[in-house]
């Protein structure tokens, strides 16, 4: 086992005396950046062994910039190696270089120094890279090592050969500095700069095999400087080294920087795209289904360790297709294990409500509802043109990588079609599902700093904002705080964006500094303040999309909530179309509030006017939709009462009918103060 | 007389692009354009801000994909592209030249050493900048965006076109030869804006990309257009940095509505130059910095009527 502290000291002080001891002037050809590594991080532009010397002290004696000037005093003084190796690489090469990286045609860089154990070995790790779109470069034995077990090697072969001994890996960090000073704009001599390009941007890996010296070792040490891992897959034992079996470093390399291969095709006999989305499969079409109230079967999505989940990996527990009956219902656990170094355990239910869209891709598969209701049919058709459940898995599988390729690094689906194991499992998934639940509901406003915005409707109501909070999720009640978090984090310049609370304004009425800043700019300027719990001050703009409508009723001095799937008019006079058109756009209406069905059950509930107990009216398709939780929230409140005190279109159809009736139950609102 | 007065106090300016490389920038092109700098609403003021709306020339290096009424006036010389290009300098002084290499939407089309030859000739045959248009198929969208880039090096091109689904080769291309980049959303404010910040990932610096919100025809859509191009304008100024570009806009459709096509005889060179003046003038108003036509004899009009709007002229009558 070797030392890479001590081997880089050794390395350190042995390059040290042989940067003393050259001499004469030396430069590469065909670049405009002179000696690249020296030139980015010292700024001095290198011709001599004078001015080397000098850059070398500049830099603090970095190894890099010894490593560089020794290189090119070499290649000055004994010409460039023969072919196949390409010594220094000139400007214009590299810059058909940095068009494929930006290009996305190579996903990275890695270089790959040393001896490899066995001609296998390599030849198996470069076909790895190959087949994962890196630019592999070579240095060292490594490169005999290849073309004897009949590798070709060459940069049309993304393997490109730089010189015999590790000491050309040098070249591999000059390439990294002009890609940062032609493409990152990073100026000659801003070292941070430069390191931080390097960290952030460049999707650069290192993998060494045994057989470097100690100024080797010292040079790729300091690599670690530039955020590029050094995957040991031999001997050395280094503090910043990651040792591996050599069939894991490109792996290990790839997950490390975050490099990742997009999935294109899906390997199934049958079509996948949100076109088919909206395609039922009726009865009559139907091969088999499963759940639906007439077997078990459930869908839960689950983060595990990475070492838990080989990304793809499809399993099926019980019969295939051809061992059911046409016509029947069978049981179906779907079970997906992701992995993703920036996964979260809160992310689990809002992917797992996307099963429900990627099994409806397929062009003869159909899923509704969620959790231990869903119901899933394959159809007669797909079934005859060769579709097994395993498919349903292979697809789930690929569509999860392909959406949530920055999230998730491996994917791995379980489907269960053993009523014994299907209905344990469904007991196990029922338990998580409740402990989630558990966690949405008690997430208060008051527990976090930040919402999150959504503008996707400045499309046709330019400017307005939601503010999305853990106890008031978006107006069109399809995102939630957890959504829009994730939402961010998936797609950073999207239209869910991080909203700092700031300081309190009004607590009552919702109103924060961070919350109006952040809606004064996305409204263009036109909104300044917004109340997040208030409809008579400053309520929050609406687009088109809200679930319902809030307004005030003077007459009674309470509020009425009417539901979109409500056509009929309501005690305010007006239908819901009607008023839709009277308050959406993008504008701020006193009076008025687009609200999602969930918004009613928040304790947060327009609660500067008094909330839930001024809600005097809603339709009885709304009341039957909501009913048993409001019982719920109410008991907790003691305010149990209520619940039939709200009226319905049978109750109280006008508002001279509304008023009368909140006499007869004796509802709150008559004790409260004036609205107006 | 004075111009339009200011609507409102704007915080915001339009970046400036420069397109074009003069011999000391190490180009060749006779000058250099400027677009965009306004700080206020197009012609508003005696000075308007910014710099003034310019009109780019349409040709394509395959005329056979190119509207019958924009070839059938110019004639023969559609056969050579250089040729083209430097007749339609002459004759009808355009402030820029827009290729679009309608070759490459060929099924099978392989032969970018090709396109190199033709930018080449078109590079020599005009003095002008230039604006080119690569393939619209992303499967071979790397190769070529990369021989155009790289037959243009130090010429400062505005390339295009860059969508949200596809615009790293574009961007590559602009990033490692020097060029701008078009890019294009359909239609969309919102998507114009994501795609800017897209672009800006990928490392290319916001003074190099112009907005092209889609221009539908005249009859055809304009209007929604026209709208969009506002509400880009009325955010970049009221300081949203990631919509401060120039925008671009071109009378695509123009040529090929059922108006111009059936026209006959006389009425015909009519009907299509009216198309094109018509969409494209109040594109300039809506903010476009550069509009772009396929008839030759659209160049001149638009170009007077610009002028007298830049001028205040002819604004006492109104």
């Amino acid at each position: 086992m070797i030392s890479v502290e001590k081997a880089a000291h050794a390395g350190k002080e042995s390059l040290k005396s042989r940067m003393a001891a050259i001499g004469g002037s030396f430069s590469y050809e065909e670049t405009a950046y002179h000696l690249p590594v020296t030139f980015a991080l010292t700024g001095n532009a290198v011709n001599s062994a004078e001015e080397a010397q000098k850059a070398y002290n500049a830099s603090a004696e970095n190894p890099l910039v010894a490593g560089e000037c020794l290189q090119a005093f070499q290649a000055a003084r004994n010409g460039k190696e023969s072919p196949p190796y390409t010594g220094f690489i000139p400007d214009a090469v590299l810059r058909t270089l940095g068009y494929s990286l930006v290009d996305g045609s190579i996903l990275g860089l890695v270089l790959v120094a040393g001896s490899p154990p066995a001609p296998d070995t390599a030849a198996g790790l470069c076909r790895e890279l190959q087949e994962k779109y890196m630019l592999t470069f070579l240095s060292g034995d490594i490169i005999q090592s290849l073309t004897s077990s009949g590798v070709k090697v060459g940069a049309e072969y993304r393997l490109v050969p730089l010189g015999s001994r590790p000491s050309s890996a040098i070249h591999f960090i000059d390439i990294i500095a002009r890609v940062a000073m032609m493409f990152g704009g990073v100026t000659p001599g801003d070292a941070g700069r430069l390191l931080a390009y390097a960290k952030e941007r460049a999707k650069a890996i290192v993998i060494v095999f045994p057989g470097l010296n100690d100024e080797e070792i010292a040079l790729i040490d300091a690599f670690c400087l530039l955020g590029i891992p050094v995957i040991a897959a031999g001997d050395y034992d280094g503090d910043q080294w990651i040792r591996v079996q050599p069939a894991d470093a490109v792996r290990t390399g790839m997950e490390l920087k975050g490099i990742k291969v997009s999935v294109t095709a899906i390997p199934i006999p049958m079509a996948c795209s949100p076109a088919f989305e909206g395609k039922s499969i009726r009865k009559e079409e139907m091969q088999v289904e499963f759940g639906g109230g007439r077997s078990p079967a459930f869908e839960l999505l689950r983060v595990r360790p990475a070492g838990e989940v080989e990304d793809g990996k499809v399993t099926v527990i019980g019969p295939e297709i051809d061992a059911i009956p046409q016509g029947s219902a069978a049981p179906l656990g779907i079970i997906i294990e992701v992995a993703g170094k920036q996964m979260k355990k809160e992310y689990e239910p809002v992917l797992e409500r996307r099963i429900h869209n990627f099994v409806n891709y397929g062009e003869g598969s159909w899923h509704v509802a969620q959790r231990d209701l869903i119901w899933v049919r394959l159809s007669q058709e797909a079934v005859a043109k060769g579709v097994r459940i395993r498919d349903l898995g292979t697809l789930l599988a690929a569509k999860f990588r392909m959406d949530f390729p920055d999230l998730l690094d491996a994917v791995q689906v379980t489907l269960i079609t053993d009523e014994k194991t299907a209905l344990a499992e469904r007991t196990k998934a029922g338990k998580i599902y409740q402990e989630r639940d558990d966690r949405i509901l008690g997430m208060r406003d008051t527990d976090v700093d930040t919402f999150y915005s959504c503008t996707l409707c400045q499309t046709f109501a330019p400017n307005h904002v939601c503010i999305i909070t853990p106890e008031r999720p978006a107006l069109c009640g399809a995102i939630s705080w957890l959504d829009g978090k994730i939402a961010f984090e998936i797609a950073p310049a999207g239209a869910n964006q991080p909203v700092e609370k700031g300081k309190i304004i009004d607590m009552d009425r919702g109103e924060f500094e961070g919350v109006n800043r952040f809606v004064k700019k996305a409204s263009h300027g036109e909104v300044d303040r917004c109340s997040l719990y208030s409809i008579m001050e400053y309520p929050m703009t609406c687009c088109g999309c809200f679930e319902c409508i809030a307004l005030t009723l003077p007459e009674v001095n309470g509020f009425m909530v009417v539901n979109r799937e409500y056509k009929g008019l309501t005690p305010s006079g007006m239908s819901f179309s009607t008023l839709a058109g009277t308050i959406g756009g993008g504008a701020q209406t006193p009076g008025f509030a687009g609200i999602s069905k969930s918004y009613i059950l928040s304790d947060r509930f327009l609660q500067a006017e008094g909330g839930i107990e001024r809600l005097v009216w809603m339709p009885a398709i709304l009341m039957q939709e909501l009913k048993g939780r409001l019982v719920e929230n109410l008991r907790k409140k003691g305010v149990e009462s209520l619940i039939d005190k709200i009226a319905d279109e049978t109750k109280a159809g006008t508002i001279e009918e509304l008023a009368s009736f909140l006499v007869s139950v004796d509802h709150p609102v008559l004790a409260m103060k004036p609205l107006f | 007389m004075m111009g339009l007065s200011t609507l409102s106090e704007w915080t915001g300016r339009i970046g400036e692009l420069v397109i074009g490389a003069s011999h000391a920038e190490g180009g060749t092109r006779s000058h250099v354009v400027r677009i965009g700098g306004e700080r206020d609403l197009p012609y508003i003021g005696t000075h308007p801000s910014g710099h003034k709306p310019l009109v780019a020339y349409e040709l394509a290096d395959d005329p056979s994909l190119w509207p019958a009424a924009a070839t059938r006036y110019i004639g023969d010389w559609v056969h050579d592209t250089a040729d083209w290009a430097a007749y339609a300098e002459k004759e009808y002084t355009p402030d820029l030249i827009r290729l679009h290499l309608t070759s490459t939407r060929h099924r099978g089309f392989s032969d970018t050493s090709r396109i190199g030859t033709t930018i080449e000739s078109v590079l020599q045959a005009t003095r002008l900048p230039l604006i080119v248009e690569g393939s619209d198929d992303p499967a071979m969208d790397s190769a070529v965006y990369q021989k155009i880039g790289e037959a243009a090096e130090g010429e400062r091109i505005l390339l295009g076109t860059a969508e949200a689904g596809r615009y790293r080769s574009v961007a590559a291309a602009a990033m490692a030869y020097g060029h701008s980049v078009i890019a294009q959303s359909p239609i969309d404010i919102n998507l114009a804006k994501q795609l800017n910040i897209l672009l800006r990932e990928t490392g290319l610096p916001s003074d190099r990309i112009a907005i092209d919100p889609y221009t539908g025809a005249l009859g055809y859509g304009f209007e929604y257009s026209y709208s969009v191009m506002e509400r880009i304008r009325y955010s970049a100024l009221k300081g949203d940095t990631d919509l401060a570009m120039p925008m671009i806009s071109s009378a695509t459709d123009s040529l090929t509505v059922k108006e111009v096509r059936e026209a006959q005889g006389s009425e015909a060179e009519k009907t299509a130059v009216a198309w094109e003046l018509y969409s494209m003038l109040p594109a300039t108003i809506a903010g476009a910095s550069i509009v772009c036509v396929r008839h030759p004899l659209s160049i001149a009009g638009l170009k007077s009527a610009i002028d007298s709007l830049w001028n205040g002229e002819n604004v006492e009558g109104v």
